[in-house]
């Protein structure tokens, strides 16, 4: 039956306003997104106030910052700090992206922070990754050669390597796919940017061999057809990938089998 | 409390923790395996951050024996040759693994083979790499096959104490945390590998990923575990110096950098390596961090304290297309890599040290099983850059098919002494009792403490001040609260956990280089530079006692060849 008016949990409402540091010359407001699941309250979104002589330069800073200092309870997922491993991945200033490579100064008035959109929440801007998990299985994204291997390395052109440049960077954060209108609409069955880069990488690995069925499979109204080449993926990725173009490979690899 | 039973328990997600698991379950796909990591599977730890990439003897012209010779060389001579010897060689088997069977794609040459890249320290090319973020592709593809498989995973799930059965004789399992759930868990396995990395965390400028607490290494102290070479904490001489406070510091600029020919000159632009080691910028990560570090001192370095790396002399275009990684992470700081000059200091990187372990992965406490940054003894006293991903790799997979033969050979699930359950939780629950505290003000201070006083130079002064420092640090953890609101996914109370295992651990690393009353490789001695008797050589062994560190020292067995000696001139002869 249609449902005809929003699930639970999605308005937001204004929550605390954390007072501001004393004496500070340049402040910047903070609005960042609560959810807590244990309370059965809606989210929230409370409002921190930085001194930003005093506050590094990322907005993961400011997180770390702001936990550390202002409100033990804030929650969110990081890692490497460096831009390899795609745990901070989040909304920030209306663009998904990584806390840890993310300027402060290039988000204009308050920094509002959001966690990945249309994404279940674990908790505040922690995002429940599982379906886009299993999306990625379900390419089957490793090697497949029936030839056996020589019992060293496989020869390959350095020319050969290079067609995997753009793709093997991928860090899997999830930013392009969920900043996808058509995955926000369709995310369970249309796979999403950052999975079919992945499935292009392996179409396009010189070493594989299972190309045929790596299309058989994404030959679906959803799995691939439902890319309309909105380029918000391509436009959002943090690591400056191409999903889109990925995408429109395969898509020409479709039209030319016929 | 939630109580999980399985055949092998693995603890962490990094190149050693995969690869166990893919290796157990090739050896018996009927075992239950269950792989427990404190983040996201596939993003947490450190291999993933792995730049420069992995050593392997595969060109014509090099050896395994070679590669031994260099990885005993740069160890000071303090390495367990035999897992150094295994190492060197499983590798060349590893290597083709990663390419052949998990579709690992590394860079090139014209003649179709893999290219092999110069890193300091070493008498051969031998770097396998993919452009100068290899980590990236080497586990992003183990990861997808520890999805394919039927593997358990405890993701966003801490190791708290390991659990002995109630006579103490062996490992019963691990007490864990469920973050996102705030609640604990008790894994009880027939066998359990400790793969959690080390990670020197406690420094103040320090490259591995903030998720890593040496919580590994803690927890074997608190099991009675020794831990040896503690004191050899490997610091990276190009660690990213991009202002106070913030995570991007500390954030390694690969050693490729150096090895392509990188320059390091002070605040006027002047060389200064040579002046240290005839190798100049390619001499070993231990002697360049030391020159650094001389050089700040005396008065030659930059205003933020650091010197500058300059590559611009290589070739803007070339530096770009061959630093991609690298000229990417310094412009997200607002750098220019290619083209002008980029402030680094050397920042606290790996730890040689660690749980002593057998070359089946097997050690001291039956059930429990160690590979990667948590043993000690494959590096000696200093890691060649490269060696590190692959001693993950190679050690992983040997000891995923070491448990599988253990299982198999009829090991049981054991009881557990369900009095160390208890006092591990309320060991784990005590700060919720007590009044919120500022944690950071304490972290900072552990920073400073290790930084200064435990930290490139070391003297028995700074080493004895450390000790009150510490001391001083785990009394105020102690006293030290958390606000018990909700316990799901609290970073605070991670802090809290955080903390008390690096400072426990720190006490170790203090403790072993008092002890050491000599300077090998990482670790440099003010008040003693020699490097003494290398045929004397003695490794140290810290055990953590009611709180307290207590040393003793072994002697290095020679197993393969005696420090004057070399296996190469035995090689050609052959």
């Amino acid at each position: 039956m249609a449902e005809f008016t929003l699930p639970a949990n999605s308005k937001v409402h204004d929550g605390k306003k954390w007072p501001s540091p004393e004496g500070a010359k340049r402040t910047k407001n903070f609005k960042i997104y609560r959810w807590d699941p244990d309370t059965g309250a809606n989210p929230r979104v409370d409002t921190y106030t930085l001194d930003l002589d005093k506050t590094a330069p990322m907005v993961l800073d400011a997180l770390i910052k702001i936990k550390n200092e202002t409100d033990s309870t804030l929650t969110f997922r990081r890692s490497c700090r460096e831009g390899v491993c795609g745990s901070c991945a989040m909304n920030i200033d209306g663009t998904n992206t990584l806390a840890c490579t993310k300027p402060i100064s290039e988000c204009e008035g308050d920094v509002k922070i959001y966690p990945l959109p249309h994404m279940p929440v674990v908790k505040d801007l922690v995002p429940d990754l599982t379906q886009a998990y299993a999306q990625l299985r379900s390419i089957e994204p490793w090697l497949k050669s029936e030839t056996p291997p020589p019992d060293r390395e496989r020869l390959q052109s350095p020319e050969e390597r290079a067609k995997l440049d753009g793709m093997w960077e991928c860090i899997l954060c999830f930013s392009c796919t969920t900043s996808c209108p058509s995955y926000w609409w369709n995310g369970d069955r249309y796979l999403g940017p950052a999975v079919l880069l992945q499935a292009y990488r392996w179409i396009a690995d010189s070493r594989d061999e299972a190309t045929g069925e790596r299309l058989d499979n994404l030959e679906d109204p959803f799995r691939l057809y439902r890319c309309h080449t909105i380029m918000n993926c391509t436009k959002t990725c943090p690591k400056g990938l191409n999903p889109a173009k990925a995408i429109a490979e395969i898509k020409k690899l479709m039209v030319a089998r016929k | 409390m939630k109580r999980i039973d399985t055949d092998i328990l693995i603890l962490g997600a990094g190149g050693a923790g995969l690869f166990a698991a893919l290796h157990a379950h090739k050896a018996d796909p009927a075992l239950k395996i269950t792989i427990a990591v404190k983040g996201l599977l596939g993003k947490s730890g450190c291999t993933r951050m792995v730049q420069g990439g992995y050593n392997v003897a595969l060109a014509k012209g090099d050896s395994a024996v070679r590669h031994f010779m260099d990885t005993i060389e740069g160890g000071k001579w303090l390495n367990d040759q035999d897992l150094a010897w295994l190492l060197v060689h499983e590798a060349q088997v590893r290597i083709r693994e990663l390419e052949n069977e998990l579709g690992c794609f590394f860079d090139r040459n014209p003649d179709g083979t893999v290219h092999q890249k110069a890193f300091a320290g070493q008498t051969f090319d031998r770097t396998v790499h993919k452009g100068d973020l290899t980590g990236i592709e080497i586990v992003n593809r183990l990861a997808e096959q520890v999805w394919a498989r039927g593997i358990a995973r405890l993701e966003e799930h801490r190791a708290l104490a390991l659990v002995k059965t109630p006579d103490g004789s062996a490992l019963s399992g691990v007490l864990m945390l469920d973050m996102r759930a705030g609640n604990f868990v008790f894994v009880r396995a027939k066998a359990v590998l400790l793969a959690t990395g080390g990670g020197p965390t406690m420094y103040k400028y320090h490259t591995p990923s903030g998720d890593k607490a040496c919580d590994g290494m803690a927890m074997a102290l608190r099991a009675g575990l020794p831990l040896r070479d503690m004191e050899m904490v490997q610091f990276h001489p190009t660690g990213l110096l991009a202002g106070p406070d913030t995570r991007m510091t500390g954030t390694v600029l690969e050693e490729g950098l150096r090895g392509a020919g990188g320059w390091l000159v002070d605040r006027d632009g002047k060389r200064f390596m040579a002046e240290y080691d005839p190798k100049a910028e390619r001499a070993t990560r231990d002697v360049v961090s030391r020159a650094i570090f001389d050089t700040i001192a005396k008065g030659r370095g930059t205003d933020l304290g650091g010197v500058y790396l300059e590559m611009r002399h290589l070739g803007p275009e070339n530096v770009r297309r061959q630093f991609k990684g690298m000229v990417e992470r310094c412009a997200d700081c607002g750098f220019d890599l290619a083209g002008d000059r980029v402030e680094v200091v050397p920042t606290a990187h790996y730890m040689m040290g660690g749980l002593p372990f057998a070359p089946d992965c097997t050690t001291a406490l039956p059930g429990l099983f160690a590979a990667g940054e948590d043993t000690g003894g494959v590096h000696g006293a200093n890691r060649l850059g490269g060696n590190g991903v692959a001693n993950s790799t190679v050690f992983g997979g040997l000891a995923g098919a070491s448990m599988a033969k253990y299982v198999g050979a009829g090991a049981a699930l054991r009881a557990a002494d369900e009095t160390a359950i208890a006092q591990a939780i309320a060991q784990a629950e005590a700060p919720f009792g007590r009044k919120p505290t500022d944690l950071e003000a304490i972290r900072e201070k552990l920073f400073e403490t290790m930084w200064n006083d435990v930290g490139i130079v070391r003297d028995a002064s700074c080493l004895k001040r450390a000790e009150a420092s510490l001391e001083e640090l785990d009394a105020s953890l102690d006293a030290a609260g958390v606000a018990d609101g909700d316990r799901a996914f609290n970073l605070t109370w991670a802090d809290w956990l955080n903390l008390k295992n690096l400072v426990a651990v720190s006490k170790t690393i203090r403790a072993a280089a008092v002890a050491r009353d000599d300077s090998r490789g990482a670790h440099f001695r003010a008040d003693h530079p020699e490097a003494g008797d290398l045929a004397a050589s003695r490794y140290t062994l810290a055990t953590l006692v009611d709180g307290r560190a207590q040393v003793t020292s072994a002697p290095v067995a020679f197993t393969r060849v005696r420090p004057g000696q070399t296996l190469l001139e035995a090689e050609a002869a052959e």
